[in-house]
């Protein structure tokens, strides 16, 4: 389980390099064939590295607490955790913080599980693009009110939620995220485009 | 599907079950800045400093009620620890007046006046008034007498109950704490993560009630 968690947390670090890689290749091939088959491999990568974010975050907040065993139980305290640490930040009321702590977890391991089977890949891409721009935006909304990551008073030079977090987390999630909803859209027009009519064959004509 | 196959495997494989630490967070004797039974299956241990609003805000929202319940009744012992923060004028010198009510026996009193009239004495620097009014008068001439030596304006170091709250403060960086207020939850030996900021009881009592069900 460490392992598998260890590698997923790997996939969504540094995952995204695979993706830009991949999107700038695509762009400077020129013949339409390998570029649409050179998608078609980006967007099963990019599938993984998204979902392995997804899969990540979710594992993150489900996992047992120390020293406790994987049970329904555990993960039930592990939610109950995390909606500690929702509240802190002060964002939302309790109810709602409460909400979002039970809901998260699931949806992320919903969404991370959607997006690796490749299952109409263009809707989960634009689904986790459109949690990332909401994310994003969490994060500026907190940047302008003034608010700090690290909450209360604080003893040593706190973590903003600045430039640097928007930067960073726009590099890692938003990027590739946008780069497989593209390239899954950009697809599906080429494969779905009309051919080219073959030309009639003129019939004889009737005297 | 099959990396649903894969997940869901993953999920019922049962890790190690980690030893019971014994930290040296939960005092062992002396306890005297504490609430409730050193016995009960959770221990929350908690940093903060007088001065800071978020702190008052957990000692108002979730403290204060889970004494009155879960302390009360057995189910959590709540351990406090001073980390007065350089930015706050008072805070210091609160500590000192909480530190010096503990040794007394007037500690939850103290600690209520404290946080119920932070706004006041954290404007004027007139702790006293607030603690003379928390407890009976022959007990305040009893803290009077441990503050000798203790009050805003005598040199660092002369006040003897400075070495409680500083060896609090060296407890405070080993976590490390980032902010107040800071707890460490601690379920039957088990130490969780440490978080930090105020948190409603009713989300706090959810995770115990979490925790009492395993």
């Amino acid at each position: 389980m460490d392992t598998l968690a260890a590698a997923l947390n790997w996939l969504a670090e540094w995952g995204f390099i695979f993706v830009v890689a991949g999107a700038i290749a695509a762009f400077c091939i020129r013949d339409p064939i390998q570029r649409r088959s050179l998608v078609r491999s980006l967007l099963v990568v990019g599938g993984i590295v998204l979902g392995s974010i997804f899969l990540a975050a979710a594992y993150g907040k489900l996992k047992p607490i120390p020293g406790f065993p994987w049970s329904w139980a555990s993960m039930k305290t592990s939610i109950a955790l995390f909606a500690i640490q929702v509240e802190s930040y002060n964002l939302l009321s309790s109810s709602a913080a409460n909400t979002v702590a039970h809901v998260l977890p699931f949806g992320e391991l919903f969404l991370g599980v959607w997006l690796i089977s490749g299952v109409w890949r263009r809707y989960s891409s634009l689904l986790a693009s459109l949690v990332f721009v909401g994310f994003m935006i969490a994060i500026y909304s907190a940047y302008r009110r003034g608010l700090k990551i690290d909450c209360g008073c604080g003893v040593g030079p706190p973590e903003e939620a600045g430039p640097a977090a928007l930067l960073r987390d726009g590099m890692r999630f938003l990027l590739p995220a946008l780069i497989v909803t593209t390239g899954a859209f950009w697809l599906r027009k080429q494969t779905s485009a009309p051919r080219a009519a073959p030309t009639p064959v003129s019939a004889p004509a009737v005297r | 599907m099959l990396s649903i196959v894969v997940f869901g495997a993953t999920l019922h494989a049962t890790p190690r079950v980690a030893a019971p630490q014994v930290s040296p967070l939960v005092p062992t004797s002396d306890a005297i800045e504490t609430y409730g039974s050193s016995g009960a299956p959770i221990t929350m241990i908690v940093f903060t400093d007088y001065e800071c609003p978020s702190c008052r805000a957990l000692y108002e929202n979730s403290l204060r009620p889970m004494i009155n319940d879960y302390v009360a009744s057995g189910k959590v012992y709540l351990v406090h620890h001073n980390f007065p923060l350089p930015q706050h004028k008072y805070g210091y010198e609160a500590a000192r007046w909480a530190t010096a009510a503990a040794r007394v026996g007037e500690f939850a009193n103290v600690e209520a006046a404290l946080y119920d009239n932070q706004d006041a004495w954290a404007a004027t620097g007139d702790i006293s008034k607030y603690i003379s009014a928390a407890m009976p008068t022959s007990e305040f001439r009893k803290v009077e007498q441990l503050m000798k030596g203790c009050s805003f304006n005598d040199a660092p170091g002369s006040c003897p109950l400075d070495a409680s709250i500083n060896a609090d403060r060296a407890l405070g960086e080993e976590i490390p704490v980032r902010a107040t207020p800071t707890y460490v939850i601690m379920y039957k030996g088990h130490r969780l993560p440490a978080a930090s900021g105020a948190v409603s009881w009713p989300i706090l009592k959810q995770f115990f009630d979490s925790l009492l069900s395993q």
